[in-house]
């Protein structure tokens, strides 16, 4: 993977995801007890020997900058290639121009062009997957196409993946087309959003598109020009979780109480890393009870819980019951609240005897900060 | 010489024998506790926490796993551009190898080390005791007093203080007398084994004890009752708080065992205060809708079906259904299968304990170390 450059855009759809968007994109969501959504993907590429990666930040950037700082976490603080993060600009280019993301691109044009890397990595942090990134692309230089789409045969009982984009093969196995999934079809093939490109075939488009004004979005312009370029595809097949909407994102987060989905998730094609926190071991006091839960680190646990994803720090006082939920970091839950199918977002407060009671399809949400000292109906 | 500064040097090349099958492949420092730690994060943890940044580590027994614990010493924020940690382990020079005979050896034969450090005053650490301690509120102290040696020191139980070093001192702290494990102890303040030294001073005690051939080139032994009869400062300075040398299997035992106690006096969930450690980056522990977890410690990357009461595991541990564990300390990647029991124990790392095995009873005096090959009563 020497010759392949990592690039992760993480200008995102993030307005399905109601208050746990306000101040961080997609990427940034906590997920499993002590991840971000943005750690599998850097693993992913780190794992399997990918060593520049250049990250589109989008407009909340302290979250960002927040998360990967140096890239240690990732071993990518390095002196040959490592983390580059690009920032959106603001100056005097007329706004329109600054529609999309392709004038960003086009700005750091550099990065690219400069690196020795070859090929290039392109993907998004919304599909969720511990994928070994070094098979996909060993395929992808055999085949010696210009442009590689990774995708996974998906049955959509549940219409999870509406509005994603759908890969159509021929009868050989060959790429045909790409499109919206509008839910007509319940098994088709979901890319997941990530491609291999070489490197001029990048330049082509993204020139072409800025010249001829035919896009703003670079997956726009790809999507535009596949029938100028030969396109190979490559078949994933462990588990993805698609975080694009709250309801997907509760489910991904539950999924993992799965061992199946665990096991493959965090551990098939090597670890997640994300920010180290240095939290102690969790602390279950003499009146904990807890049933089919996934528990982080440095919590302090006296009441009850059962189904729920608990990230790290969080104190759940005695008497107090959390079933069916999503408890982020340093939240405090107090004695004898109640929490059934809640999403608590860092730091949230819940004073003692609060009830919170949101529905399987529709979490009560709190945001960061949340002080919540009386009954909500 | 800068003006003010302070160097720690932690002692960290015991073995410490009488934890027998704990340290068979580790120093001591290196011997793990309190469900995610080594012991060594603690003084190392506290050095970061003081703002010490240069600390030289003087390994010698078994260092493999510590040096690959220590690494750089990024875990405790000590990779450094200026200072940061250093390994210091016995070298060879033009007469050929030498050993670290004793504590006062070991830096003696660093001198060089800390001359090119240059500081005023050394501190001499211990890797083998669990404690949270701001060693710069002892160097203020050190420097108000103007002593030339300052000895923390700790109370102990009346009825234990013959097991220890004994300081008998002077209404302000000054020391009278110092009694290596007395028979009759004067006194309840037990040396803990850290010493802040104007660094002149200890310079040429080391070289004068170096040259005494009847010294055991210990600081307790030797380096401190010599400093006494030259009429230098010494004084001791208290430490409140808790603080543990984890010596036999039992204590190891008992000390992890405190953590769990209504009266633990240990916080480790102070954020002022963070003990750190090496990063594993495993996922969240899992625990099934089987599982029963009272009063218990469990790490990342755990996955619980059975019971635990009073209990610590470290990472990567499968308790097994119907499996019980009572008053125990589990090391990582250790596995208790279905319907096993264990009570009061202390499991090493990746044991597997077969399913319908029984280790110990409920109501035990007893603490069982369990190896891959015995178990050892302690």
């Amino acid at each position: 993977m020497k010759n392949c450059l990592g690039i992760v855009n993480l200008s995102e759809i993030d307005n399905n995801f109601g208050v746990l968007c306000q101040s961080r994109p997609t990427s940034m969501l906590p997920f499993a007890g002590r991840y971000r959504v943005i750690d599998f993907i850097l693993s992913n590429m780190v794992n399997s020997g990918i060593t520049g990666i250049g990250i589109f930040t989008g407009n909340k950037v302290r979250s960002v900058m927040d998360h990967l700082g140096s890239g240690s976490s990732w071993d990518l603080d390095r002196k040959i290639n490592g983390l580059f993060l690009f920032t959106p600009t603001y100056d005097y280019t007329a706004t329109y121009k600054r529609v999309g993301d392709l004038d960003l691109f086009y700005q750091n044009n550099s990065f690219i062009k400069y690196a020795k890397q070859e090929h290039l990595f392109l993907s998004k942090t919304y599909m969720l997957a511990n994928i070994d990134l070094n098979e996909a692309y060993e395929e992808f230089v055999e085949s010696g196409a210009d442009i590689c789409m990774i995708y996974k045969p998906v049955e959509d009982i549940n219409q999870a993946y509406i509005g994603c984009d759908m890969i159509h093969l021929d009868q050989k196995g060959h790429f045909e087309s790409v499109g919206t999934n509008l839910g007509k079809n319940k098994k088709f093939n979901l890319s997941l959003e990530m491609y291999f490109i070489k490197k001029e075939i990048y330049f082509d488009i993204l020139f072409d598109a800025i010249e001829k004004g035919s896009a703003n979005f670079l997956k726009q312009a790809l999507f535009n020009n596949l029938h100028k370029y030969s396109v190979s595809t490559y078949q994933f097949d462990g588990h993805v979780s698609c975080i694009n909407n709250i309801k997907n994102y509760a489910d991904a987060n539950f999924a993992i109480l799965d061992s199946e989905v665990s096991n493959d998730l965090f551990f098939k094609h090597g670890q997640i890393f994300t920010k180290v926190k240095d939290e102690p071991s969790t602390y279950y006091k003499s009146h904990a009870k807890v049933k089919n839960s996934f528990i982080a680190n440095g919590c302090q646990i006296d009441g009850y819980v059962e189904n729920s994803i608990i990230f790290r720090g969080v104190k759940i006082e005695k008497g107090a019951i959390v079933k069916n939920s999503i408890i982020m970091q340093k939240a405090d839950i107090q004695k004898n609240a109640h929490l059934n199918h809640v999403i608590l977002d860092k730091r949230a407060k819940i004073g003692a005897g609060v009830t919170l009671i949101g529905e399987p399809n529709n979490p009560y949400m709190a945001g960061k900060k949340a002080s919540i000292d009386k009954e909500v109906l | 010489m800068k003006e003010g500064k302070m160097i720690a040097m932690l002692l960290a090349g015991g073995q410490g024998s009488r934890l027998k099958l704990l340290t068979k492949e580790v120093a001591k420092p290196a011997v793990p506790f309190g469900g995610k730690y080594r012991i060594i994060d603690f003084p190392l943890s506290n050095c970061s926490n003081s703002g010490i940044f240069d600390v030289g580590i003087l390994t010698q027994y078994k260092p493999y796993q510590l040096n690959s614990h220590i690494g750089i010493g990024s875990s405790w924020d000590l990779d450094r551009r200026t200072g940061g940690v250093r390994v210091l382990p016995p070298y060879t020079n033009e007469q050929g190898g030498r050993w670290y005979k004793g504590t006062a050896n070991a830096i003696y034969e660093n001198i060089s080390f800390i001359d090119e450090l240059s500081p005023e005053f050394v501190l001499i650490l211990s890797g083998d005791h669990i404690y949270k301690m701001d060693y710069s509120v002892m160097l203020e102290y050190h420097q108000e007093k103007k002593a030339d040696v300052t000895i923390s020191v700790v109370e102990v139980p009346w009825d234990e203080a013959s097991r220890f070093g004994l300081m008998h001192v002077n209404p302000d702290m000054s020391v009278i007398e110092f009694e290596e494990k007395p028979k009759k102890p004067k006194s309840n303040l037990a040396s803990m084994g850290i010493y802040i030294f104007d660094w002149k001073a200890l310079r040429k005690y080391l070289v004068a004890d170096e040259k005494d051939s009847n010294s055991s080139n210990d600081f307790g032994h030797d380096i401190i009752p010599k400093m006494m009869n030259d009429g230098k400062k010494l004084f001791a300075y208290q430490f409140e708080g808790y603080w543990k040398d984890v010596g036999t299997i039992k204590s190891y035992w008992e000390s992890n065992m405190d953590l769990l106690a209504e009266s633990n006096t240990l916080d480790l969930y102070d954020r002022d205060w963070k003990i750190y450690s090496k990063n594993r980056h495993l996922p969240p522990h899992y625990i099934s809708k089987d599982a029963s977890v009272v009063n218990s410690l469990i790490n990342e990357g755990c996955r619980i079906e059975g019971s635990l009461y009073n209990t610590i595991l470290f990472n990567e541990i499968r308790v097994g259904k119907n499996a019980k564990i009572v008053n125990s300390v589990i090391l990582s990647g250790a596995v208790i299968e279905e319907g096993a029991e264990v009570y009061n124990a202390v499991v090493m790392e990746n044991v597997i304990v077969k399913s319908g095995t029984k280790i110990g009873t409920k109501d035990d005096t007893i603490v069982y170390l369990v190896s891959k090959n015995k178990i050892i009563e302690s």
